[in-house]
């Protein structure tokens, strides 16, 4: 169970071009870490390059101690001699072998005696409750059955590193639900490293330990998923995380409320020169909505709103609103009780802020602000907010 | 204050390359590239086709331009030096209006007839077939394929069978039999060639044109109504539009294949020396002067390539067309009323003049005596059974009794069958290597050299193998005459419609499941044997069985290449031809037919898929 180590990776199919740049990433030992971002950011040729199935143009892999992939050295592992275990997206079972023998192939490749074999190939399906299929053929069993195929057949060679490049998004939603937590359930049992690429920022915050967030062949953050949720460290990630996702208004837009009305001015207030150009962001469920001044408490952002349209869900309610001409939402789980048209105070507290700089990156010097007041320490009347320094 | 700067992440390391790690990336590459034999399977086929389809070519041209063996004094230069003589011979001497100009302007006055032809009759078919309620369409949709599966010159047989008079010796035809004259334009020449080409050729735009027409969704021009466009507005801007690229494919395409097609101009113009430009070939060749059979083998060349570049062009534009292709729902039929069964009736004849009619002409003429006379005295079983046929001098025996057949029986299937199994072997590496090989320069050039020898009609390949292979070559010796080298060009020939099936199958089956198994730790010839090959079972199968159907049949490739002591099927029978033994010569047609026909019907059951939409050959 080693850890998985990318070292400076490139990789570019068309010259100038990159679809992943300088990508540094270690996944530790029995991890599971999810590589999120939107299609085409890169995730899944990452994966692919850990599995050898394509090669970095530079830099190093890295698998425990042993060097799988390194540009500079001439050194090249094929996939095969890897040992690893992978789940596609489309599954790949194939189609003329019976679900048996898709499963016992890897075995059958490591030369395993036959009795082992059926042994473990018949505890895999067993795992994955799909052992009345064995005979079948792939065409004769459904999506879901499919995808259980697919991980048994990762599992019966019991392997150290597990990839799995969006096994879940050919799933409808309720069989979705039920793999996400068969696939946690997996690795928390064999403790192997798992790397899972997927679109869905939902499926990273309930399975993965760890959370990579990628655009454009370019790593926004790594964390854990509360990390990448509650301080995410770009505009990219806080928009790409969360559902509905987070509001963000640039600090230039319209202070029609006077002073403390943008975020802008909130921040400025606090800790000192007002950053231009930056974005403040804060999540739906984080924002409130007040129908009295007074009901706001004391120190909270706050600003004036009118509401466009409630959303109900069932269970919870979203509310559209605008806010200095920007559209922003209002997630409650208890049932909000207003109109479209009716004018209202929406506040957050300092806390649930979010501020970045210009190039959309997270603004430590207001984590430092907020780290502070938590400790009970004022801070001083300070110079200036200084932004992060970019990428 | 306590505000602090994000720290500024490491800075990425300097990009400058040093001369080791550029060693060390040219070495990862290669470990790559040589992890597994793809690469080098890619690059040795692209070698070999290089050499197979370009040294002919160049051979030709060549050929051209040098004084050849014997023409030292006519040229005026010894043998081997650079001349212009052939090009003069060809296209300014005195000879050159029976030599090149009249077989040019017929091929063009034949290539125009039959593309009419093909167009009016497939067109017309294709449109009551896909869009008509007209009854018994499941077999009309078969059945008009049929003339496709014949050997192109039966027809010429039949009509010969049918109209010939007397300006050519042997058997008379039914018609002068029955004591109608014909007239030598109906007997030979342009229009017999065009029809009996068009009948062959018209499944041609029957299935292009049919596919086209089933493929627009019907909603499309649905909405043209719903937007205020009558019938006739609807067809014009919508339908038509969309259905020009596929026409204009199977125009191309029957231009090219009457461009390169012998056996017919050879069977019916023959007598009233009307030659096209295959023909003059063939008659170059016959009579030694390849200087001569090289310019004009390099001229049909010429326009084969220019056929296919505009069809190419034509191809590519039809690509912006392709993403509105829907959900295909053509099911909505043109109701014809009252003229259900008049449509019905006419498509009917259509089959019955371009496949009944022909095959039991040919069938009749085999079991009688004087053609066209049905008294029971006249029919013979002889020309089949007989043990011996002492007027036939050249063919003394009945076909089913002479060894000739079974020899030519036998070798037919022998050198076919060991082309298209190399065919389909090689079109499936070919896929192989196209869809996976790392580097995409070699899958590309790959890609066209295999289709190189789609450009050149097979009869001016032919040629270029006879003057390539005709004397020994460096390692190569001398293989005129042998079985391999007609198992060469018979691979080569067919080898653009393989590997482009080929290449189709393997993109089909994507990366995916051999990558499965690669990570699952099989080597790559495990991953060939086990998961490859037995999924491509059925490409495979199909890959080995077009070519042989097509090559059954194949006639202009063979004539130039076969020797008497290797005749194939279609060489013993223009042979008969030759000799003037008609009924025996349309026995052996007959039989082509019926191997052609029933390897086709057997391939379609057994791949349970329609093989004549993948006709190419």
């Amino acid at each position: 169970m080693p850890n998985i180590e990318l070292i400076g990776v490139d990789k570019s199919y068309v010259a100038g071009q990159y679809a992943v740049r300088d990508l540094h990433l270690t996944i530790p030992d029995g991890g599971f870490m999810c590589l999120l971002g939107p299609s085409g950011c890169g995730k899944t040729t990452t994966l692919r390059m850990i599995a050898g199935l394509e090669q970095p143009t530079r830099g190093d892999i890295r698998v425990g101690s042993r060097l799988l992939d390194s540009v500079g050295k001439g050194l090249f592992v094929p996939p095969e001699k890897r040992g690893m275990g992978l789940v596609f997206q489309s599954y790949a079972l194939w189609p003329h072998m019976t679900v048996t023998r898709n499963v016992e192939f890897g075995l059958m490749m490591r030369k395993t005696p036959t009795a082992q074999r059926a042994q473990r190939a018949a505890e895999a399906m067993e795992m994955l409750h799909i052992a009345e299929y064995a005979a079948r053929y792939p065409s004769q069993l459904s999506g879901g059955q499919q995808q259980r195929v697919a991980l048994a057949r990762m599992l019966a060679v019991d392997p150290e590193v597990m990839l799995l490049d969006e096994p879940l998004s050919n799933l409808d939603a309720r069989l979705r639900l039920e793999m996400r937590a068969e696939i946690k359930r997996i690795h928390q049992r064999s403790h192997a490293t798992v790397v899972l690429v997927t679109h869905d920022q939902l499926e990273a915050m309930t399975m993965a330990t760890h959370v990579t967030v990628m655009n454009e062949g370019v790593v926004e953050q790594t964390g854990t998923p509360m990390e990448v949720y509650e301080r995410p460290a770009s505009v990219f990630v806080a928009q790409f995380v969360g559902s509905p996702p987070m509001n963000t208004m640039p600090f230039g837009s319209a202070d029609v409320g006077g002073p403390g009305a943008t975020v802008a001015d909130y921040v400025a207030a606090r800790v000192g020169r007002p950053p231009t150009d930056g974005t403040g962001g804060v999540r739906p469920e984080a924002l409130n909505i007040a129908y009295a001044d007074a009901d706001v408490p004391d120190g909270a952002w706050r600003a004036p709103a009118v509401v466009e349209t409630v959303l109900p869900t069932g269970s919870a309610w979203t509310v559209q609103l605008r806010c200095h001409g920007e559209p922003l939402y209002v997630q409650s789980y208890r049932k909000i009780e207003t109109t479209p048209g009716a004018e209202v105070t929406l506040w957050a507290t300092a806390a649930d802020l979010h501020v970045f700089d210009a190039d959309g990156r997270r603004l430590t010097g207001w984590d430092q602000f907020l780290r502070e007041q938590r400790t009970g320490r004022q801070p001083a009347a300070g110079p200036a907010v200084a932004s992060g320094s970019g990428r | 204050m306590a505000v602090i700067d994000r720290p500024a992440p490491p800075a990425p390391p300097p990009s400058t390359q040093t001369p080791a790690s550029r060693w060390g990336r040219i070495r990862y590459r290669a470990r790559v590239l040589l992890a597994e034999p793809t690469t080098l399977i890619g690059i040795a086929l692209v070698l070999i086709f290089g050499y197979l389809v370009i040294a002919p070519l160049v051979a030709i041209v060549s050929d051209a331009a040098r004084v050849q063996f014997g023409d030292d004094s006519r040229a005026g230069a010894p043998a081997g030096s650079l001349t212009g003589y052939y090009l003069w011979r060809v296209f300014r001497s005195p000879i050159s209006a029976s030599l090149f100009w009249e077989p040019l302007s017929h091929t063009v006055v034949v290539g125009l007839g039959v593309v009419v032809f093909a167009v009016v009759l497939g067109g017309s078919m294709a449109w009551l077939v896909t869009r008509t309620n007209v009854p018994g369409r499941k077999f009309l949709a078969g059945a008009l394929v049929v003339p496709y599966m014949l050997p192109s010159w039966t027809f010429a047989l039949a009509w010969l069978t049918l109209f010939k008079n007397g300006r050519s010796g042997g058997t008379p035809g039914f018609l002068e039999t029955w004591g109608v004259q014909t007239p030598d334009w109906l007997a030979y020449g342009a229009v017999p060639i065009i029809v009996t080409l068009g009948l062959h050729y018209y499944p041609f735009v029957f299935l292009l044109f049919g596919n086209a027409l089933r493929r627009i969704d019907s909603q499309l021009e649905e909405s043209a109504r719903v937007l205020g466009a009558n019938r006739s507005q609807g067809m014009r801007h919508v339908v038509l539009p969309l259905l020009l690229p596929s026409l204009s494919s199977a125009v191309l395409l029957v231009l090219g294949r009457v461009l390169g097609t012998f056996g017919t101009p050879y069977i019916l113009g023959l007598p009233t020396d009307y030659a096209m430009l295959s023909t003059s070939l063939y008659r170059s060749i016959h009579t030694r002067a390849p200087g001569v059979a090289a310019v004009i083998a390099a001229v049909i060349v010429l326009l084969g390539v220019l056929v296919v570049l505009i069809d190419m062009r034509l191809v590519r534009e039809q690509r912006r067309f392709v993403t509105i292709g829907g959900k295909g729902s053509m099911d909505r039929a043109a109701d014809l009323r009252r003229w259900r069964w008049p449509a019905y009736g006419l498509a009917m004849a259509v089959f019955v003049t371009s496949v009944v009619v022909p095959l039991m002409t040919l069938a009749l003429s085999t079991v009688t005596y004087a053609p066209g006379v049905f008294r029971a005295d006249n029919f013979t079983l002889k020309f089949w059974t007989a043990e011996s046929i002492p007027e036939a001098v050249g063919f003394p025996h009945g076909l089913l009794r002479s060894d000739d057949l079974y020899e030519a029986m036998w070798n037919s299937l022998r050198i076919v069958g060991m082309a298209s199994l190399v065919c389909g072997v090689v079109g499936l590496m070919v896929g192989y290597v196209v869809a996976r090989s790392p580097s995409r320069r070699l899958s590309g050039t790959l890609r066209q050299v295999s289709f190189l020898p789609y450009l050149v009609p097979g009869i001016a390949f032919a040629a270029a193998y006879l003057t390539l292979f005709a004397v020994p070559r460096g390692p190569i010796p001398a293989l005129y005459g042998t079985t391999l080298l007609l198992v060469v060009v018979m691979a080569i020939t067919h080898l653009p419609y393989s590997s482009r099936s080929g290449i189709s199958a393997m993109m089909q089956l994507g990366r995916e499941p051999e990558e499965a198994a690669q990570v699952a730790g099989a080597g790559w010839l495990t991953r060939l044997r086990r998961i490859v090959l037995p999924i491509q079972k059925g490409a495979l199968t199909t890959g080995v069985l077009l070519p042989f159907i097509s090559g059954l049949k194949e006639l202009s490739i063979v004539i130039m290449l076969t020797t008497a002591s290797t005749p194939l099927l279609t060489t013993l029978s223009i042979n008969l031809v030759d000799f003037g033994y008609r009924q025996q010569a349309n026995a052996a047609v007959l039989i082509i037919a019926a191997l052609s026909f029933t390897v086709t019907y057997l391939a379609q059951r057994a791949t349970r898929s329609n093989l004549a939409t993948g006709l190419g050959g």
